[in-house]
C-alpha cells in the first residue's frame, strides 16, 4: 500500500535525525519540555508535507521545520506551563555530598561554555549550534535559517568572536 | 594575500568552505603573518571548545514513542480515495482511549466498592497511579535524567528519600520523578523508560524492617513486582515484558 510505503520511507529519512533535531530545538527554545512539543510537532509536520519532499539532504530539511516550529512555540506557548522547570543553577546550590563531587572542573567549563552560548541573540546561537553541534555546511545552514550564504559567514564568525571574548573573560576571572 | 582577507577567510577555512585554491592562500598566508597565525589559533580554539564543551541532546524515549505512536493515525495530504483506509486508521486509536478509560474506572471501581485485603487494594492503586501516569501530561513532576536533580527534588514532598540509581547505560534512561497519593499518603515515584516502555517505580517507607523477596502480579496487561527493602516497600510497575521488568528491579531494588 502505498500510504504504508511513505511511512515506512519518513521513519528511514527523517526519524535517525531526532538527536539532532531534538538538540537544536533545546538550544533555541532553552527548556526540555517545550523543546519535546515543538519537536513533535515538527515531525507530524514534516510527515504531513512528506509527499512534497522529493530528494536532497532530510536532516536538512526535517531541522528547518524544526527551526520554524521551535519560533512559533516560542510566541504561543510561554506561559502554560504545569511542571517545574528544571533548571542547572537551582540544583547547583544543593549541598549533597554526592553532587558536590560530580561538580569537577570540568562541569563548570561546560557550564560556562553554555552559558556563553545562551547568552548570545538567537540569530547567533542557532548558526552556532547548527555549524558546531549539527556540523551542517554553509550552503545547508543558509536552507534551514533562509539566509545567503555571506550572511551565515559573518553571523558565525560574529558569533566565534563573541564567544571567544566571552569564554577568555570567564577564564581569567576563574584564575 | 593581505592580512584582511586572511581574517575574513579564517572561519570558511576552519570549516572547510574554501576551495582548494583558496585555502592554500591562506595557508600561505598564516606561515608567514604572526598576527593571522594568532587569530587562526584563537577561532581553532573556540571552535573545539564549543564542539567538546557544548550538550549534545539526545531525543528522550518518550519523545520517540510518543512520535512513533502519533505517526500511525497522522493525518497527511494522501488523495481522497484513500479516506476509506483513513476512516479505519482512527480506530486504533479510539480503541486505545476507550481502553484506557476502562482500565482505570475498573481499577477505580474495584479500590471504591470491594473489601479486599489491603495487598490487593494497594495494588489496584498502584496500577491505577500508573496508568493515569501515562496520560498526556501527567508523567513527571520534575523532568531530568540526571539522579542528582531528581533524588534531592523530593525533599520536602515525600517523608523520604528514595533510592534513585543511575541505570541509563543498563538501557534503563532515567526521565524524572513524580508524587502520587497512595495507600493514604504522598508516595515517591520515579520514572524510567525502556524502549517506548515506560517504567514507575513507587516507594514509602513501612514500619517492619524486613527484607521480603520480590513478588509479581500481572493485571490489564501490566507487570507490577513489589519489594520489601531496607524499610521501604517498593513497588515497579510497567507493560514492559516481566523477564526484562526482573533485570531492572535487580537493578534498582538491591536483592535481600
Amino acid at each position: 500500500m502505498a500510504q504504508q510505503q511513505q511511512v515506512e520511507r519518513f521513519e528511514q529519512l527523517v526519524l535517525p535525525h531526532l538527536d539532532d533535531a531534538y538538540t537544536l530545538a533545546c538550544y533555541l527554545l532553552r527548556d526540555e519540555h517545550d523543546a519535546q512539543d515543538a519537536v513533535q510537532d515538527a515531525v507530524l509536520k514534516a510527515l504531513r508535507h512528506f509527499a512534497g519532499f522529493r530528494d536532497g539532504d532530510a536532516r536538512a530539511w526535517l531541522l528547518t521545520i524544526v527551526r520554524n516550529s521551535c519560533y512559533s512555540w516560542h510566541k504561543s506557548h510561554r506561559m502554560d506551563r504545569s511542571t517545574v522547570p528544571f533548571s542547572d543553577s537551582a540544583a547547583q546550590g544543593i549541598v549533597d555530598p554526592k553532587a558536590a563531587d560530580d561538580l569537577t572542573l570540568e562541569s563548570s567549563e561546560r557550564e560556562r561554555i553554555q552559558s556563553a552560548v545562551d547568552a548570545l541573540p538567537p540569530e547567533l546561537r542557532e548558526v552556532i549550534v547548527l555549524r558546531e553541534l549539527n556540523e551542517l555546511s554553509y550552503r545547508e545552514i543558509s536552507e534551514v535559517v533562509g539566509v545567503p550564504m555571506g550572511t551565515v559567514m559573518s553571523r558565525l564568525s560574529r558569533a566565534r568572536e563573541r564567544l571567544a571574548n566571552a569564554l577568555d573573560a570567564g577564564s581569567r576571572k576563574a584564575s | 594575500m593581505n592580512c584582511s582577507d586572511c581574517l575574513e577567510k579564517l572561519g570558511p577555512f576552519l570549516d572547510s568552505e574554501l576551495s582548494a585554491g583558496e585555502a592554500a592562500l591562506v595557508e600561505e598566508h598564516l606561515k608567514t603573518c604572526a598576527d593571522c597565525a594568532a587569530a587562526h589559533r584563537r577561532i581553532v580554539g573556540t571552535s573545539s571548545q564549543l564542539k567538546a564543551g557544548l550538550m549534545r541532546y539526545q531525543a528522550p524515549d518518550v519523545l520517540k514513542a510518543r512520535i512513533r505512536a502519533s505517526l500511525v493515525d497522522a493525518p497527511r495530504d494522501v488523495p481522497v480515495r484513500a479516506s476509506r483506509s483513513l476512516i479505519w486508521s482512527g480506530w486504533p486509536r479510539t480503541i486505545a482511549a476507550a481502553a484506557v478509560v476502562a482500565v482505570v474506572s475498573s481499577a477505580l471501581t474495584l479500590v471504591a466498592t470491594r473489601q479486599r485485603p489491603a495487598e490487593n487494594r494497594i495494588e489496584a492503586e498502584v496500577l491505577a497511579s500508573h496508568i493515569r501516569s501515562l496520560m498526556p501530561g501527567h508523567l513527571t513532576d520534575v523532568a531530568s535524567n540526571d539522579q542528582h536533580n531528581v533524588k534531592p527534588w523530593f525533599n520536602g514532598r515525600v517523608n523520604m528519600s528514595p533510592n534513585v540509581p543511575r541505570v541509563d547505560s543498563l538501557g534503563f534512561p532515567l526521565v524524572g520523578g513524580r508524587v502520587d497519593y497512595i495507600d493514604g499518603r504522598n508516595v515517591a515515584a520515579v520514572v524510567y523508560t525502556r524502549r517506548q516502555h515506560v517504567i514507575n517505580v513507587f516507594s514509602w517507607p513501612v514500619p517492619t524492617n524486613g527484607d521480603l523477596a520480590p513478588a509479581t502480579y500481572s493485571s490489564h496487561g501490566y507487570n507490577l513486582i513489589r519489594a520489601n527493602h531496607d524499610g521501604e516497600e517498593v513497588w515497579v510497575v510497567s507493560d514492559l515484558n516481566l523477564s526484562e521488568l526482573r533485570d531492572f528491579v535487580r537493578l534498582v531494588v538491591p536483592s535481600p
